[in-house]
């Protein structure tokens, strides 16, 4: 639970994430940071800027531009006795190191029985909108959701970028935070104090009487838009950020879905066969009798991510779309 | 220049300069990759004297095989018929198969124990080592292209084998009870008790060396002779050395990179011929690396003679092709000027 | 400086690698007669490698293994009782039943498992490297991969990271000539993955993988090089494995001649060890058979252990996925 937060201060999200892991270094002697261009580059996106000159180089590691070792290096010091932070530039990259992500660093402690303990944080940077094309934008939230001994989050806002890298770390299971390269500059009130966000535990962000979305990712804003926008057709949206896919939240969704009776759900990866479905079917299995219309789920269509400014804009789910679909679903 | 006639021999030993002395002490790394460039600059250099005959170990990694196959000139090329035990089996049953062909020299690739276990086969073997081994008080560091050319031409004729090779000295070991083994360069006792990873690399252990070679300048037990009493290879007899603790020490590069103390009791000189007993428990060394164990009580009669493998000189052989102009020809005028000319092969 | 050899590690040697040989004979034996589920993957013909390396660590010292893996939890002090117990699938495995052959392990011995994943174990092996030196001890790392292993990406990353980093790990290549049952010729261009070491800026060096007195000094030698911070290095053991890829006589496919596998049985590392310490008169043909049936005894307790223990009762399903 949150803990006291005295002050706080308004941070963009990018110096979020550098303020989370460093309060993460500081709180574990045995953590440390390994990844492409993390130290002297202070990453990609900035956001590990100062961390090097702060903690000095026995914490902050630059490594090859070899994600299967980097994540191995991951499993093997977390189950050694280390808190690592492993950084994976972006997500489309773990293509390049899922045997250990899958294979060992989500399946150790069980196939141990139990004897291994892999207290990993992995960042990864997710999301479209920056063209950036197929390789350096997409949402795979979906992918590692599916595989059992992982914990996946999306931090939403600077607030919750803090409290759930700090959850994460504190956290003795493996847990990827997928972050978005598109909410780096938005900003919002974090506290100085280190806090943490607790894990499996969505977050109403919006609360609403007559209709649900549940939103993922940067998609929130969109949704907290289009809840806006829905506000002249009599709708008052309840929006949920799940903040944690794995474990998910199924009581706070469903207990919405039961108050409203009808959902929207909305993510910036692929529909098909996206983690929507997932939540969908948990609400049908949970919620049925309580629904007055068939879920709705609105997704990137069925292709990779395009690089063209012009085409990427219909690729990426906005307020619009959000809006149009729940029309459609309650037939207005 | 001379008919290709003469068959070459080519050994490429693939586990020469990979073993732990890479680890205790600092000695250079031949990679198979770096093996096959020197066999396929000596095949550019064979070619350039008109030699054409080819006869080779076919190691696992087929070193020779794929530099032939990478070869820009046709070769009569055969692999000989030998042991594939991953071993020095392996060196020692080719070089049996080309004494039986008649191969007119042998090149080898690889330190002295890869020339030892050439010897094993071929006492008196006609060699051109190239070194890319550990210990190479043997072989010579020299450049493959200018080696091939030197075993071209006397393979050839065209430089006679005889005026340029040198016998070497050749120390026979007969052990109680077992096969007869031989050295190149050393025979060592030491007390340690497993022939184990090879290397030697404890002076505490150290015995005694008989020493064909004592030389200063050289990695291996022969330095610790050679900073005693240097003996050449071309002198009679060998140096009889008694280590342990005695009134001397001696700093020595047993291995590459690797000086150690070892300590002196008392050294001699000894005649070729004269028979020397030494006595187990221990293991024997030769050239470098353990190979035999003696019992307790088990005895190993040394002796050198100068009947070793006859070594092909490639700067005398080289010399004397230039005194004979055998590189040399003069400005062809052919009637038309488009034919392609100046093909890197002689003749 | 070579390691000398005293006579208790000579005889320690000679115990772990027989107890792999009759542990192993009986989990094949069990494995056809269908009383083991699943697969086994037998290390007969290799246990030199895994004895050598082993009797130069202690329990703080990590090694990651491979799908071949129930000689290296042996060698590194795993007991016969909880293993066939894994093996078997029980409550009382070392992994209670959840990992069986391909993911046996043991934390406390220092055993990051056995990987289902080809080439798996070296990044593993690299971060427990990691984690030695970030800790600031001195122990070291041991990876086992095979030839096979060495053709995969993982093994190249996890080389070169522990190369720039100077991590004390050992990287030792069980090189028993298949990968599967694909010959090392039809897999790789290369004979000696040794020569693999200088693209990592590491030595690579070779050793007679069914001497175990040889690879006790090469891997004590690579060992101490790793302790004193000095880096890793890539061991290279030629050796071989009796048995098939999976299990005894496995599909029954005809991959290797017989002669072939006769020229290795020939070299037993287990009967090569009896006759020099027979020689140096260190332990006698009658000391060596009191070993085997001592060791046959264990095995035989090991087995009516697993037998009698409970399997893992279904609630067991959903626990340890999670801390």
């Amino acid at each position: 639970m949150a803990e006291a937060q005295s002050t706080t201060r308004k941070l963009p999200y990018v110096a979020a994430i550098t303020d989370g892991v460093r309060a993460v270094l500081k709180e574990f002697d045995n953590a440390f940071v390994i990844g492409e261009d993390v130290a002297g580059a202070g990453s990609v996106y900035g956001y590990y800027n100062g961390l090097l000159a702060e903690f000095g180089p026995e914490r902050i590691y630059d490594s090859p531009i070899s994600e299967e070792a980097i994540v191995g290096v991951g499993v093997g010091a977390a189950a050694t006795g280390c808190r690592p932070i492993v950084d994976l530039m972006f997500m489309d990259f773990m293509g390049e190191c899922m045997d250990e992500i899958a294979n060992q660093l989500a399946k150790m402690r069980y196939m141990f029985g139990g004897s291994a303990k892999l207290p990993v944080t992995m960042l990864t940077m997710a999301g479209a909108g920056a063209s950036l094309a197929a390789q350096h934008s997409q949402s795979l939230e979906a992918w590692v959701c599916h595989v059992p001994g992982l914990k996946v989050v999306m931090p939403t806002t600077p607030y919750d970028a803090k409290g759930l890298i700090i959850a994460a770390a504190r956290d003795d299971n493996p847990v990827i935070v997928i972050l978005n390269k598109m909410s780096l500059a938005m900003t919002g009130e974090v506290p100085v104090e280190p806090y943490s966000i607790p894990l499996g535990k969505a977050n109403i962000v919006r609360p609403g009487t007559n209709y649900t979305i549940v939103a993922l990712g940067r998609m929130l804003h969109e949704a907290l838009k289009a809840a806006e926008q829905l506000k002249e057709f009599g709708i008052d949206a309840e929006v949920i950020d799940p903040r944690t896919l794995q474990p998910f939240d199924t009581t706070t969704v469903v207990e919405s879905v039961k108050k409203t009776h009808r959902a929207l759900i909305v993510h910036e990866a692929v529909r098909f066969g996206g983690f929507g479905g997932e939540i969908a079917a948990q609400i049908q299995e949970e919620a049925f009798d309580y629904l007055d219309a068939p879920v709705v789920r609105v997704g990137a269509p069925f292709s990779p991510v395009p690089f063209s400014p012009a085409l990427e804009a219909h690729y990426v789910p906005n307020a619009a779309r959000i809006v149009a679909a729940a029309k459609q679903q309650l037939g207005l | 220049m001379g008919a290709p006639r003469g068959i070459v021999g080519i050994i490429a030993n693939p586990a020469s300069g990979k073993d732990v002395r890479r680890l205790v002490a600092r000695a250079s790394v031949f990679d198979n990759q770096e093996k096959q460039a020197i066999v396929g600059r000596l095949l550019h250099g064979l070619a350039a004297t008109g030699a054409r005959e080819v006869a080779y170990l076919d190691d696992p990694q087929g070193i020779v095989r794929g530099a032939l196959e990478g070869a820009r000139s046709d070769f009569h090329c055969q692999a000989v018929t030998a042991t594939r035990t991953a071993s020095a089996l392996d060196t020692t049953s080719a070089a049996r198969a080309m004494r039986e062909l008649g191969c007119a020299v042998v090149v080898t690739l690889g330190g002295d124990g890869t020339n030892r276990a050439v010897a094993l086969g071929w006492r008196d073997a006609p060699l051109l080592p190239i070194s890319t081994g550990t210990n190479n008080v043997f072989p010579r560091f020299v450049e493959g292209t200018i080696a091939g050319a030197a075993a071209g031409l006397v393979a050839t004729g065209a430089v006679p084998i005889r005026r340029v090779t040198r016998q070497r000295k050749l120390i026979h070991v007969a052990i109680d009870g077992e096969p007869d083994d031989l050295a190149l360069i050393d025979a060592v006792l030491s007390r340690e008790r497993f022939v184990g990873a090879r290397a030697l690399l404890t002076p505490e252990h150290l015995v005694c060396a008989l020493l064909t070679r004592a030389e200063p300048a050289a990695v291996g037990m022969t330095a610790i002779g050679g900073l005693i009493e240097p003996l050449g290879a071309r002198r009679p007899g060998a140096l009889w050395l008694e280590l342990g603790p005695g009134a001397r020490i001696v700093e020595a590069p047993i291995a590459p990179g690797y000086y150690q103390d070892v300590g002196i009791r008392s050294h001699r000189r000894v005649r070729q011929g004269e028979t020397i007993e030494i006595e187990g428990p221990g293991v024997l060394a030769f050239d470098g690396e353990r190979e035999r164990t003696l019992r307790a009580g088990q005895r190993a009669r040394l002796r050198v003679e100068h009947d070793g493998p006859r070594v092909v000189s490639v700067v005398r052989t080289l010399k004397r092709a230039a005194r004979r102009g055998l590189f040399l020809r003069t400005q062809e005028t052919t009637p038309s000027q488009s034919e392609p000319s100046n093909r890197t092969e002689l003749e | 400086m070579t390691i000398q050899i005293s006579d208790a590690t000579l005889l320690d040697l000679h115990r772990r690698m027989v107890r792999i040989r009759i542990f192993e004979e009986a989990a094949g034996k069990l494995m056809e007669d269908g009383k083991i589920p699943g697969a086994l993957h037998l290390y007969v013909g290799q246990e030199a490698v895994a004895a050598g390396v082993m009797v130069h660590l202690d329990n703080a010292d990590w090694i990651t293994s491979t799908h071949r893996g129930h000689g290296h939890l042996i060698a590194k002090g795993g007991a016969f009782d909880r293993m066939f117990a894994e093996l078997f699938g029980r409550a009382t495995g070392y992994c209670k039943g959840k990992g069986g052959s391909m993911h046996i392990s043991n934390m406390e011995l220092g055993m990051l498992g056995a990987n289902g994943i080809v080439g798996g174990g070296p990044p593993i092996a690299v971060g427990a490297a990691f984690s030695n030196k970030f800790r600031k001890t001195r122990n070291v790392a041991c990876t086992f991969f095979g030839d096979g292993a060495s053709n995969e990406g993982a093994f190249h990353e996890a080389a070169n990271m522990a190369g720039l980093y100077r991590l004390p790990i050992v990287f030792v290549c069980e090189n028993n000539g298949y990968g599967e049952y694909t010959a090392q010729a039809n897999h790789q261009a290369i004979v000696d993955i040794a020569d693999r070491a200088a693209g990592y800026g590491m030595p690579g060096v070779i050793v007679d993988g069914m001497d175990a007195i040889a690879v006790y000094e090469a891997a004590g030698a690579a060992i101490e090089r790793a302790r004193r911070g000095e880096g890793p290095t890539l061991l290279e053991c030629k050796t071989y494995r009796y048995y098939d890829h999976v299990g005894v006589r496995g599909m029954g496919l005809k991959y290797r001649t017989d002669e072939e596998v006769a020229y290795w049985r020939g070299r037993d590392p287990i009967r090569l060890l009896e006759s020099r310490l027979a020689e140096q008169g260190i332990l006698s043909a009658e000391a060596a058979a009191a070993v085997h049936a001592e060791v046959t005894y264990d095995v035989q307790a090991g087995i009516a252990f697993a037998e009698s223990s409970p399997s893992p009762d279904p609630s067991a399903l959903l626990e340890d996925v999670y801390a």
